[in-house]
């Protein structure tokens, strides 16, 4: 029975290794989670449902909150958005339209940035429960 | 660049539809299970979003 100790515990660390890893890829790009878990399915509409969202709300000029912000809804607001992973950075790196909260439509689109990050916070849970082996 | 404004109606179809199918696809496993779960929390996201609009329009006047 000694003996077997060390190799449990070298499998569990290794489970640990590879939720994390699963989680992280999650949150880097929507689904990516699912796909190194070669959950196919779960990846591909992950990704369309996160990126449908996020891509609905830059296209309805919503606004994207910043890490200083001196308020706590803003603060919720930038941990929701950064939920999204990559497409929180997508700004950056392409010219986007500015977000015009004037208008309806600007706000709606703030809600779905939020979102795409909420829903993908759920994705990286789920992916982290499949790599641990508590969900199957 | 003027920006995509579609009707209140519209965003939240939208919405829901994303919603709906990101919740399918964590919470069942069998495509089926996923078809059903889908529909049935889309058409629950629309008819309360909708529910919600009627017992708000009183207010509005």
């Amino acid at each position: 029975m000694a003996t077997d100790t060390p190799v449990v515990q070298k499998s569990a660390d290794r489970l640990a290794a590879e939720a994390l890893l699963a989680a992280i890829a999650a949150w880097a790009v929507p689904g990516l989670g699912h796909l190194i878990l070669r959950r196919w399915g779960r990846a591909i509409f992950l990704f369309l449902a996160v990126g449908g969202l996020a891509l609905t709300g830059f296209a309805m000029r919503g606004q994207l909150f910043g890490r200083q912000s001196n308020d706590p809804f803003g603060a919720l607001g930038f941990l929701a958005d950064a939920c999204a992973g990559a497409f929180y950075f997508l700004p950056r790196f392409f010219h986007m339209a500015a977000p015009d909260v004037s208008r309806a439509a600007g706000d709606y689109g703030t809600r779905f940035l939020a979102a795409a990050g909420v829903v993908n916070l759920l994705g990286m849970v789920d992916a982290y429960r499949i790599a641990s082996g508590r969900k199957h | 660049m003027r920006g995509f404004h579609p009707s209140h109606f519209w965003a939240m179809v939208a919405f829901a539809l994303c919603v709906s199918v990101a919740f399918a696809v964590l919470a069942r496993r069998s495509a089926g299970s996923r078809i059903k779960y889908a529909l049935w929390s889309l058409v629950l996201f629309l008819a309360i979003g909708i529910g919600i609009a009627w017992l708000m329009y009183p207010l509005s006047k």
